[in-house]
């Protein structure tokens, strides 16, 4: 397997290096773009990536709130001392320490789930471009060795300033 | 719920027809809506008999009447808000808010019937000083019937700036159907037109008024639930000090205009056929606007509760006592159901908020909230013995009052008379702005950004 | 250079050049500045050392005003701490173009007020290690847990919460950044910057994941800042033992207070970065004409909050309460705190705001900002000491609260210290999200209607 990297200037053209590679057969996931800037999603034809990223905050929430039960019902059973007149059980005051927790852990599960929806880290990130987050689009495809003239070739053909191999 | 196809709702790009199927809203429903039109009108007829009958029968005992207090309020509470619906997006340059701004306007031009309500409680209303003692009141040393004469002087501002602020969103709407009618409608156009033909000068004048109104509105707006919570109900109960109390009632005020939006939006779109006009984005900004609002009544309840919880001293107490676990603790967990629980818990899932039948379930329960709320804190507030107005802090907890028939045609006649007010003023005004949907198309196009669907959307200054 | 259609369009190279030219060079006069501020710090750290031998008998604070300069000094950092989750947070979700320069700045400053903030009760303690008991959750050899019911412990886990969101907040919203140093850098910086950045690309999964995850994170993130100053105004409000303290409105009341105190902080640190950097092209008239109306919206919140406050405290006719507040607004000193609190915080920056002449003038918009955290300040003072001073009915108890001069520095200490760690944060990572500016100049455009320019948003389809 190589990898290719077509970098443009213009974002039409990598949007045509795009179309090119999807008409000349090759599969949606073998070829990506890479900008240095969020772009209208689907602006370069790209698949729109699915995420499940909600699932994180709502177990991080469950997590939050069973602990926080947990910790705040079982330290006020084990030492039962009245403080300020307040029941054992206080429960609304426990509803605040709860409700902090709970959003802690949601927050905290929501990060995680961002990092691992954008398949991060990415340990061998592969071939790629400094120029990129300086406003040069990539257009990125692995292909096997057989298709490697092809893919060249369409992304020569789009108007890319430049073609990195790896 | 949603579809794509929802979202590619668009108002006809052509003015000729967005100006027919608009103006077309004053003239429809036919039979339908004429037997409609009787039947509320019977409705509020007889929402004045109550009235009157409870004045002339049960004056004499202030005790019986808080569920008239509650009806007032719960009106100001789901009407008079509304308009700030409109009034927010425009500060904020949001073009979502343009397709629903009048039908906002025109709900809270419905503060008319507070100030109906609200004579028979002036009769009943204590004045300050009783056996010569001033209760508490945020009048302290003012004449004796402050409360009655500010607070319904209130009460005719917020309608008199509601009917402003119709009028001026309205005016150019007038011009055009005054170009486009004939006969009567074309005559009483022309009146309210007043010469408006679009120039410039009249087109700056009017974003300045309608700003100006709006502004003087909202602070109109606060200063009418700070009139009404507070003189119909804190100062009724000895040692009730809650200064967080009227932003409360406010915020709950913003609630029920936001719910009844999007209970008139729905209507509107479904029995007009405005489904161009009045698309998934509307219902989409609402549904969230309403799951915030629901979080905001959570957080000022709770604000008032923990303090008085922690608090423990003897008003405290009798705060908790007449308010939370006392005559009225079904209604609190009602009204604790309804404002949050069941609002928060339908709008927070991303598919129902993303619908046109999703927020609209979610404004009913929060209408339902409100009224809940309303009778919660205005029935016992008006129970409480008078004689014990001065006292440091309340020491009999009144038992639980039920609505006598007075108070339940009172109720169906308030309920039947906005609808009526609503559908007598869309005879003249129509539901959807014809300007602001030309400003709407004129500053939002649908275009392409590559390969990319989206909105243009421009801002200007 | 890569140049656009429009002229006016600010190319991703020169985005990149100018705003990491804190980052990647140091400004001359960097190193001055910092050296000073760290002077100033050090100083603190030996006197904390000085106060933990000789005990707070070297502040002012005595019977019966226990709490002093620094639980006001607390109050005040939470506030300012705000700002970022406002302004990240409530304009993302609003879809405001305005907050692109001022959102990391904003974030920053939070996370940096709030860990200053976490600091003040240790210090305020005296015995600083006794803290530590009393907050951790464990009962080894203590027989004991930490008291839940208490607010003074409800403090710590809520301002932690807001900490720890804000800080993986801005690390997420960092990623993109830290991809464009790792790409111009070298050495050890760029080893550093590579496993921050986790291997960012910039494919359209890793920027879809930014956007929605900005805005589920925005959208947790409110309500937690909503309830940290809701939590610390219980401190007081939750108690009967101090007169003007029990009261329904605090929550609200400190919310929009900090909101209006951080907000105002924002803008000055958006002036100074502007000067500190010169950063004009991003820093423009325009954001502190949209900040000056914000801040005039919630001034004008606040103002009411305020009245209601005073108007409830004297509402219930009790003497001892009519006693204080007539001590807070006529007796001397307090009358002058009070009528410089008034003055700063609200009537004399909020009318100049209502002129654009003003609002698009950036140093008046400085020194506007600077007076409203001096009233901030005053606020919290007043209303934290003049009640204590009043606490018992014992009249001989009642006293003056001077705060010597330890306090003042180690108020003037805190700002210093607060402004060390952005400098020194600027000098690791850029202070303006360089994405979020990109992303503007993609997304908007000028077009024509008629004979005017003006400016549009591309807004995307929804799913």
């Amino acid at each position: 397997m190589k990898s290719l990297l077509g970098l443009y200037l213009d974002p039409n053209d990598a949007a045509n290096a795009m179309d090119g590679l999807k008409e000349g057969g090759f599969e949606q996931g073998t070829f990506d773009v890479l900008t240095g800037t969020p772009y209208p999603e689907g602006a370069f034809g790209e698949h729109v990536p699915q995420h499940r990223l909600f699932r994180f905050p709502a177990f991080g929430a469950i997590i939050g709130f069973s602990l926080s039960l947990f910790l705040t019902t079982a330290t006020q059973l084990a030492y039962p001392l009245i403080t300020g007149g307040k029941p054992i059980l206080s429960i609304f005051a426990m509803l605040i320490i709860m409700y902090e927790m709970t959003m802690l852990s949601a927050v905290i599960f929501s990060v995680i789930g961002i990092i691992f929806e954008s398949r991060l880290p990415n340990i061998s990130p592969g071939v790629y471009d400094s120029r990129i987050t300086e406003g040069y689009i990539g257009v990125v495809i692995s292909v096997e060795d057989s298709e490697f003239n092809k893919a060249k070739k369409i992304l020569e053909k789009s108007g890319s300033e430049e073609i990195k191999e790896a | 719920m949603s579809t794509n196809e929802e979202h590619h709702y668009w108002p006809p790009s052509d003015p000729k027809v967005v100006k027919e199927e608009l103006i077309s809203s004053t003239s429809k429903g036919g039979k339908t809506l004429k037997k409609a039109i009787w039947a509320l009108s019977l409705l509020s007829i007889l929402g004045i008999v109550g009235l009157l009958g409870k004045l002339f029968l049960e004056s004499d005992d202030q005790t019986q009447w808080g569920y008239i207090a509650a009806i007032l309020a719960f009106i100001l509470s789901t009407t008079s808000g509304a308009p700030m619906v409109a009034v927010a997006p425009l500060i904020a340059k949001a073009n979502w808010a343009r397709p629903i701004s009048r039908i906002a306007h025109i709900i809270g031009v419905v503060g008319i019937i507070n100030i109906v309500i609200m004579i028979p409680l002036l009769w009943v209303l204590p004045p300050l000083i009783v056996d010569g003692a001033r209760r508490r009141s945020i009048w302290f040393e003012a004449p004796n019937y402050s409360p009655h004469f500010w607070d319904t002087l209130g009460l005719v501002m917020l309608a008199l700036v509601g009917l402003a602020l119709l009028y001026s969103s309205a005016l150019p709407d007038f011009a055009t159907i005054r170009d486009n009618s004939k006969g009567t409608k074309q005559k009483i156009a022309k009146l309210l037109a007043r010469g408006f033909v679009g120039s410039t000068v009249q087109w700056s004048t009017l974003r300045m008024r309608i700003g100006v109104m709006s502004t003087f509105y909202f602070f109109t707006l606060i200063f009418v639930h700070f009139l009404i919570s507070v003189d119909l109900s804190m100062s009724m109960v000895p040692g009730w000090r809650d200064a967080i109390y009227p932003m409360a009632h406010a915020m709950g005020g913003i609630q029920g205009g936001i719910a009844s939006v999007i209970i008139l939006a729905w209507i509107v779109r479904k029995y007009c056929g405005y489904e161009n006009y009045i698309t998934l984005n509307q219902f989409w900004a609402l549904g969230r606007l309403m799951f915030a609002a629901s979080l905001m009544w959570i957080y000022f309840f709770y604000s008032a509760f923990i303090v008085f919880w922690y608090g423990k001293s003897m008003s405290d107490t009798a705060w908790l006592d007449l308010l939370i676990r006392g005559p009225m603790m079904y209604m609190f967990i009602l009204g604790m159901l309804f404002s949050f629980i069941f609002p928060w818990w339908w709008l927070i899932w991303n598919k129902v908020r993303n619908s046109v039948n999703g927020p609209f379930y979610g404004a009913i329960l929060a209408i339902l909230g409100v009224l809940f709320e309303r009778l919660r804190l205005y029935v016992p507030a008006w129970s409480v013995d008078p004689k014990l107005i001065h006292d440091k802090w309340l020491t009999v907890i009144p038992k639980t009052i039920f609505p006598d028939i007075w108070d339940i045609l009172v109720f169906v006649g308030a309920i039947s008379s906005v609808f009526l007010i609503i559908i007598i003023v869309s005879r003249i005004v129509p539901f959807i702005g014809i300007w602001e949907i030309h400003q709407f198309n004129l500053l939002a196009k649908p275009v392409k950004y590559i390969k990319a669907h989206g909105v243009r959307v421009a801002k200007p200054d | 250079m890569q140049q656009r259609n429009n002229e006016n369009r600010l190319s991703q190279e020169y985005t990149n050049s100018v705003l990491l030219n804190g980052t990647l060079q140091t400004p001359k006069w960097w190193p001055y500045l910092v050296s000073i501020l760290g002077f100033f710090v050090v100083v603190g750290f030996v006197l904390f050392g000085v106060q933990i031998k000789y005990g707070l008998g070297v502040t002012g604070l005595n019977r019966p005003v226990y709490w002093g300069l620094y639980i006001t000094t607390f109050v005040f950092w939470v506030g300012i701490s705000h700002a970022g989750i406002m302004i990240s947070a409530i304009l993302r979700l609003t879809q405001a173009e305005w907050r692109r320069p001022v959102t990391r700045a904003a974030e920053i400053l939070t996370i940096f007020s709030l860990a200053t903030a976490l600091v003040f009760p240790l210090i305020h303690a005296g015995r600083t290690w006794r803290i530590i008991y009393w907050l951790m959750p464990y009962d080894v050899s203590r027989g004991i847990w930490p008291n839940i019911r208490s607010p003074l412990f409800m403090d710590p886990i809520a301002i932690s919460t807001y900490l720890t969101g804000s800080t993986l907040f801005l690390f997420v919203a960092l990623l993109p950044d830290l991809a464009v140093l790792r790409d111009r850098t070298t050495g050890f910086r760029k080893g550093f910057y590579t496993i921050l950045a986790l291997g960012w690309r910039g494919n359209p999964r890793q920027w879809k994941m930014q956007v929605v995850g900005g805005i589920l994170l925005s959208a947790l993130m409110l309500p937690i800042f909503v309830s940290v100053h809701s939590i610390v105004s219980w401190d007081f409000a939750v108690t009967t033992a101090v007169e003007g303290w029990h009261s329904t409105i605090f929550a609200p009341y400190f919310v929009i207070g900090a909101v209006h105190s951080g907000v105002s902080a924002v803008v000055t640190m958006m002036a100074l970065m502007r000067w500190g950097w010169g950063w004009n092209d991003f820093i423009r008239p325009e954001h502190f004409d949209a900040l000056a109306r914000l801040l005039t919206v919630v001034a004008t919140a606040w103002l009411g909050f305020t009245f209601l406050e005073l108007l409830f405290a004297v509402y219930g006719l009790d003497a001892p309460e009519i006693a204080l507040r007539e001590m807070q607004i006529f007796q001397y000193p307090w009358n002058m705190l009070f009528l410089l609190f008034l003055l700063t915080g609200y009537i004399l920056p909020v009318p100049m705001w209502i002129f654009k002449r003003i609002r698009t003038n950036i140093a008046l918009m400085f020194w506007s900002s600077i007076l409203v955290n001096i009233g901030m300040w005053l606020e919290r003072f007043l209303i934290i000491v003049p009640g204590l001073a009043r606490r018992t009915p014992f009249v001989f108890t009642w006293d003056a609260y001077s705060p010597s001069w330890f306090e003042w520095y180690v108020l003037f200490w805190s700002f210093c210290w607060v402004t060390l760690l952005m400098l020194i944060f600027s000098r690791i990572f850029p202070l303006v999200p360089l994405f979020e500016q990109k992303e503007s100049e993609v997304f908007s455009d000028d077009i024509k209607i008629g004979r005017a320019t003006v400016p549009t948003i591309f807004r995307e389809e929804e799913e």
